[in-house]
């Protein structure tokens, strides 16, 4: 990653970090009040509902994306610093992109379709 | 100057990390941050799943939702439940320490002003903005378990 | 015995201490420890004692030392298992009987208690320790003029400039153990010294190397180094102003 300077990586990282207490807090607070029965599709609590929710549902959106960064950033830290050689190096930023990637993708194919066929 | 030394360098005093409470909250962060980004991959994979990657149905939710939650364990809560749980706790402390490192080094907040030494002399880390910080993240975090423990448990 | 004032009281006491002292010899390439009974009084310290150990008991124990009263920085190794200063340790405040000395970690050991300060120089070599000026003939031909500065913007710096380069920072940092290439506690407060001091124009200069993986970012605020040093630099909070100047683009301190 020669191109972008470590600290324009660890300022996102810093945001995204901020942005998922937020957003998580959010996601957990839909929890309440009983786990159980925000996990079934129906009912007051259940997921159809959830997923009916526009402002619960942006916030989903958001969590994925931020998510998805400050994970594979941290990762990328953590793993770079086994300091294992220039080919880890090189391994390493070539699977955290695709991991990162995919996820993305996943979880966008995912909510979307949920969104519009529901 | 003499040619560059091959010997291999000192090793390290364990012991004076082991005492210290920032050193342990540094491993922590890694090892929690490791722990939950697979937790990421995961939840994301199970979630796109049961929602049949863009045409839920209630009846794929609930057979990929049953399957990952398990048999129930304590009363009416599934295994599952008891593992989101820990992850959950695992999210609360990552985020309050994690919140500490952002407001200190983003913003400076905790950080004590440089000034003049006085005797006996005090390393930032001890200084009453850090203690504070560290008293905040055991009472966000109390409350936090008080809560998901009614979440998962009771409610 | 008392001294010659009549209201101060001086109480001598001997004790006669074990120092376990690791040492490390060249030409086997491996360390061993040497144990030896030592009688001090509660007013020398363990450099003392290693010196009346080389004086008395055993001649070929090396050991670096010069000003012998916390200034000079030569002297620092691991005693009962900290980074300190040897001339600022005493055995009576210690609190054990059985004292240890080992050469400090991170760095490579030469013989005994001396280690190569080769590599810890050059990282502080690396971020340009000193005043840079836009025009760097200045202060060499202008010689009338001087650099004013308020007692404010002497604050911003002066406690990072207290290091005497003793090498305890960088012997208790986790980091400089798991990264060889990290620049280390010592380097990281240096820069920040000189980037925090209003005097000082060459802030961008010392951006790249101070900006990168082997410098702010491999530090994770574990603190151990502001806590072990005896000259209370604080290099952990120079770390963390630096990162807050990297992070918000502003120059630190101005």
């Amino acid at each position: 990653m020669g191109m972008v300077a470590k600290s324009t990586l660890m300022k996102w990282h810093y945001i995204t970090g901020l942005i998922l207490v937020v957003v998580v807090g959010i996601h957990l607070a839909f929890r309440w009040p009983s786990y159980e029965a925000s996990i079934e599709w129906a009912g007051p609590h259940g997921v159809y509902e959830q997923l009916m929710n526009i402002g619960y549902m942006i916030a989903i959106f958001i969590l994925l994306y931020a998510a998805t960064y400050h994970a594979m950033n941290g990762l990328r830290t953590l793993l770079l610093e086994l300091h294992q050689g220039k080919y880890w190096n090189i391994a390493v930023d070539v699977v955290i992109i695709i991991v990162g990637v995919f996820i993305v993708i996943v979880g966008t194919v995912a909510l979307v379709g949920a969104l519009l066929t529901v | 100057m003499a040619e560059k030394l091959s010997t291999k360098r000192n090793p390290p005093k364990w012991s004076l990390w082991f005492k210290g409470l920032d050193e342990w909250l540094l491993i922590f962060q890694k090892v929690s941050g490791a722990l939950l980004a697979l937790y990421l991959i995961g939840h994301t994979l199970v979630i796109s799943t049961a929602l049949n990657f863009g045409h839920p149905t209630p009846l794929t939710w609930e057979r990929i939702i049953g399957l990952i939650e398990g048999p129930q364990v304590i009363g009416n809560v599934h295994f599952g439940a008891i593992i989101e749980y820990l992850v959950a706790l695992l999210v609360a402390i990552h985020g309050a320490n994690g919140v500490r490192l952002i407001l200190m080094q983003y913003f400076g907040l905790g950080l004590p002003k440089p000034e003049r030494r006085t005797y006996p002399m005090v390393p930032s880390p001890m200084k009453k903005p850090q203690v504070i910080y560290k008293y905040l993240i055991i009472i966000v975090v109390v409350i936090f378990i008080a809560l998901a423990s009614y979440v998962a448990f009771i409610g | 015995m008392s001294s010659a004032k009549a209201d101060i009281k001086v109480e001598i006491k001997r004790r006669t201490f074990t120092f376990k002292v690791k040492r490390y010899d060249p030409k086997t390439g491996g360390y061993r420890l040497s144990e030896y009974k030592v009688e001090v009084t509660n007013r020398q310290t363990v450099l003392d004692a290693l010196l009346k150990i080389k004086a008395t008991q055993d001649a070929t124990l090396a050991v670096r030392y010069s000003c012998r009263m916390g200034t000079c920085g030569s002297c620092a190794m691991i005693i009962n298992g900290t980074p300190r200063l040897a001339c600022e340790t005493k055995p009576f405040e210690l609190g054990t009987d059985v004292i240890t000395v080992e050469p400090l970690s991170n760095l490579k050991p030469i013989k005994d208690l001396v280690t190569d300060m080769d590599d810890f120089f050059e990282k502080h070599k690396a971020v340009d320790p000193w005043l840079i000026r836009k025009d760097e003939k200045e202060q060499f031909e202008q010689l009338d003029t001087y650099y004013p500065q308020t007692e404010e913007q002497l604050l911003n710096y002066l406690e990072f400039s207290y290091c005497i380069k003793c090498g305890a920072c960088y012997a208790a940092c986790p980091m400089v153990f798991l990264n060889k290439n990290y620049l280390g506690p010592q380097a990281l407060a240096a820069a920040y010294r000189w980037s925090a001091d209003n005097r000082d124009e060459g802030y961008v200069l010392r951006l790249k190397i101070v900006d990168s993986d082997n410098g702010v970012w491999s530090c994770h605020y574990s603190g151990t180094c502001s806590k072990v040093c005896p000259k209370g630099v604080d290099p952990a909070l120079a770390i963390n102003l630096l990162k807050k100047s990297l992070l918000t683009g502003k120059p630190p301190a101005r």
